[in-house]
């Protein structure tokens, strides 16, 4: 599913150059839920941003279902965000005027789908994400963890080739971190790719497979032997 | 992402935050509504007289001296020549004018005058004008032949002597080189200048018509200054004019002394005066339609830094330059457009304000309303690009990390 091959990443900050990932390696097979773990600037958003298409390598390979996307020009990368990918972020990156519904139809907007069926469609996944109560809501009106399960049935809505999240837990208490990680283990069980950024132990080990980064590099991968398991069924 | 949808949500981030969106408008709401006010104006006023035109018949000649400065005495023109004039297959009626200046009317208090003009005429002068009878009649040929002492005057002129204007039967004194005329008013008219006169009845003389005779007597001359000529065909109006001249010029044994004018020529004259002061009142507001449209840039610059995280949630998403772009332009053009809307109303009612001053209606044609439709759209077009394109090229991740 993603193939990355002595990928690298340079930042030029005026006269100093930031390594952000040195010759990187990995492959992540579909239906993997893999966590990637590392302290503060070992370049796992960067790799994320990479693997997201929101980002350009500086040199490397990445192959996405079997498309080299280092040599793909913008349009064509925001139809692969689009499609192909979803994202769910730290921060949640919901627009503050438009409502629940509105934001999970978005990324539908951009697919050119029709009304009725982007609205049928985004009530089934916040529906799948436990919010068909709220979805006349704005964002300031939801709870960080309700907001959070927004931005997943929004990343979900295209239905992606492969979940991204970077922290999706990060802003979120420890019982909302729960929820979310119940979710992603469900999506998984149904059959969804997800990679997801956590710096926290307890998160990592709701995954399958850890990956560790530092100073741009990968230092550990490992599979989880006995994953976690949120007390309850969320789904 | 579809038109429809990037019009929605244009129309929904202008309507989130009115007060801005107002104050960003009013540069193009000044700017459209000067154009509208001064072209309904300015049309209405082309209407109004190609209106009067239209009533005085656009089959009407003035024929008079070239330069009369220059005109020796068997130049000048005569009563003869009236039936020289009338002669012509063409020809339907005449009038003789002079026009006496220098005169003053004695108003109500016998102490107060007001500068008047005496036009003396013939009974045909009905014929040739538009004249807008209120009371009483005009001239007839009997009080043209014994010179009689009458007069027609107008309202506003009737209303300053008696305080009413239903006078008819009443003296007027009609003070010429010192000497003061009683004149008997057989006729009120309406002023044709309606009460935009009566607002400066210091500036604007009043008009009385008198039979000509009258007239020349109080002034010791015979002088004719000009003739007014209503003709049948006013297809013919250049042969008519040239063969009236010849008609003239053999019986005065001259050539080139006279002058005919047409009204459809002094209508054009008009109606050109009018075309520039249009245009150039458009090139004034023009310029005010650019700052506006300056400022709606400036506001979109501003929009486009303070949504610079929307940007990149939206590119997250999916969403190529080109939608980024076009949204962006829309909210340009849907503020100008609105802007220009706004300013179309704005601008009617100042015309109907200001064509209430001067007694005309103000015309707003379908035309020029969709020119300043387009207008606007083009100058939110113009001046959205810039904003638009910063916009669409911003990058993703770095527009995401905007706080
Ligand atoms: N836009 C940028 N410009 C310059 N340096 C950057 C930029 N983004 C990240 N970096 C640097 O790259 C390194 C990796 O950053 P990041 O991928 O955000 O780390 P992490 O997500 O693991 O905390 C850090 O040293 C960071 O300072
Ligand atoms: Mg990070």
């Amino acid at each position: 599913m993603i193939t990355i091959k002595k990928l690298t990443k340079v930042y030029q900050n005026g006269q100093f150059q930031v390594e952000a990932l040195r010759s990187v390696n990995l492959t992540v097979e579909a239906k993997e839920f893999v966590s990637i773990m590392g302290p503060s600037g070992s370049g796992k958003s960067t790799m994320m941003n990479i693997i997201g298409c929101l980002d350009r390598s500086t040199s490397g390979e990445y192959y996405l279902d079997e498309v080299s996307i280092s040599s793909l020009k913008d349009d064509a990368l925001a139809d692969i965000r689009n499609k192909k990918i979803g994202f769910v972020f730290q921060s949640f990156n919901l627009l503050p005027k438009l409502t629940a519904l509105e934001n999970v139809e978005l990324p539908m907007v951009y697919a050119g789908i029709g009304a009725k069926e982007r609205k049928d469609r985004a009530m089934d996944a916040l529906k799948k994400v436990g919010l068909e109560e709220r979805v006349y809501h704005k964002p300031n009106e939801l709870s960080g963890g309700q907001r959070q399960r927004v931005a997943i049935a929004r990343a979900l809505v295209n239905e992606p080739s492969i979940l991204l999240a970077d922290e999706p837990t990060g802003n979120l208490d420890s019982r909302s971190g729960e929820e979310i990680m119940g979710i992603f283990q469900d999506l998984n069980q149904e059959g969804a790719t997800i990679v997801m950024v956590t710096h926290e132990p307890e998160i990592a080990a709701y995954t399958k497979r850890i990956v560790t980064f530092r100073d741009g590099e990968i230092i550990s991968d490992e599979l989880v032997e006995n994953p976690l398991s949120t007390r309850r069924n969320f789904l | 992402m579809n038109l429809i949808e990037s019009v929605k949500s244009a129309f929904r981030s202008v309507f989130s935050n009115k007060m801005r969106s107002f104050l960003t408008m009013l540069g193009i709401i000044i700017g459209i509504s000067s154009v509208i006010m001064i072209t309904s104006v300015g049309q209405g006023s082309q209407v109004a007289l190609t209106g009067e035109f239209d009533k005085l018949g656009v089959n009407m000649l003035t024929i008079s001296l070239k330069d009369p400065s220059k005109a020796t005495s068997r130049d000048q023109l005569t009563m003869e020549d009236i039936e020289i004039i009338k002669n012509h297959p063409q020809v339907t009626s005449v009038t003789p004018l002079y026009q006496g200046g220098n005169a003053q009317i004695q108003l109500r208090n016998p102490k107060e005058y007001r500068s008047s003009i005496l036009i003396g005429v013939n009974e045909s002068y009905k014929d040739i004008s538009a004249l807008d009878f209120l009371y009483g009649r005009f001239l007839i040929d009997t009080d043209v032949k014994m010179k009689s002492k009458v007069a027609i005057i107008d309202d506003g002129l009737a209303k300053e002597i008696f305080g009413y204007d239903d006078v008819i039967g009443q003296q007027v004194y009609v003070q010429v080189k010192q000497v003061k005329h009683p004149f008997t008013v057989i006729g009120v008219i309406k002023n044709p200048m309606g009460d935009f006169a009566s607002l400066f009845p210091d500036q604007i003389p009043a008009m009385l018509y008198m039979p000509i005779g009258a007239v020349h007597d109080l002034y010791g001359t015979n002088q004719i200054q000009n003739f007014a000529v209503a003709i049948q065909d006013k297809d013919r109006i250049n042969d008519t004019s040239l063969e009236l001249t010849k008609m003239l010029e053999k019986k005065h044994r001259n050539e080139n002394q006279y002058y005919v004018q047409s009204a459809t020529e002094s209508l054009d004259v008009i109606n050109k005066v009018l075309g520039y002061f249009t245009a150039f009142i458009s090139f004034v507001a023009g310029i005010s339609l650019l700052v506006g449209g300056i400022g709606v840039m400036n506001i979109m610059l501003v929009t486009v830094t303070e949504r610079t995280r929307e940007i990149g949630i939206r590119k997250s998403l999916g969403a190529k330059n080109k939608d980024i772009r076009i949204q962006f332009l829309i909210e340009a053009m849907i503020l100008t457009i609105i802007g220009g809307l706004i300013g179309i109303g704005f601008g009617y009612l100042g015309g109907l304000g200001i064509g209430s001053l001067m007694k005309i209606t103000p015309k707003v044609s379908l035309v020029v309303v969709l020119l300043t439709v387009t207008l606007s759209s083009m100058i939110g077009i113009i001046f959205g690009v810039y904003p638009a394109n910063k916009a669409a090229k911003l990058d993703p991740i770095e527009a995401l990390r905007y706080e």
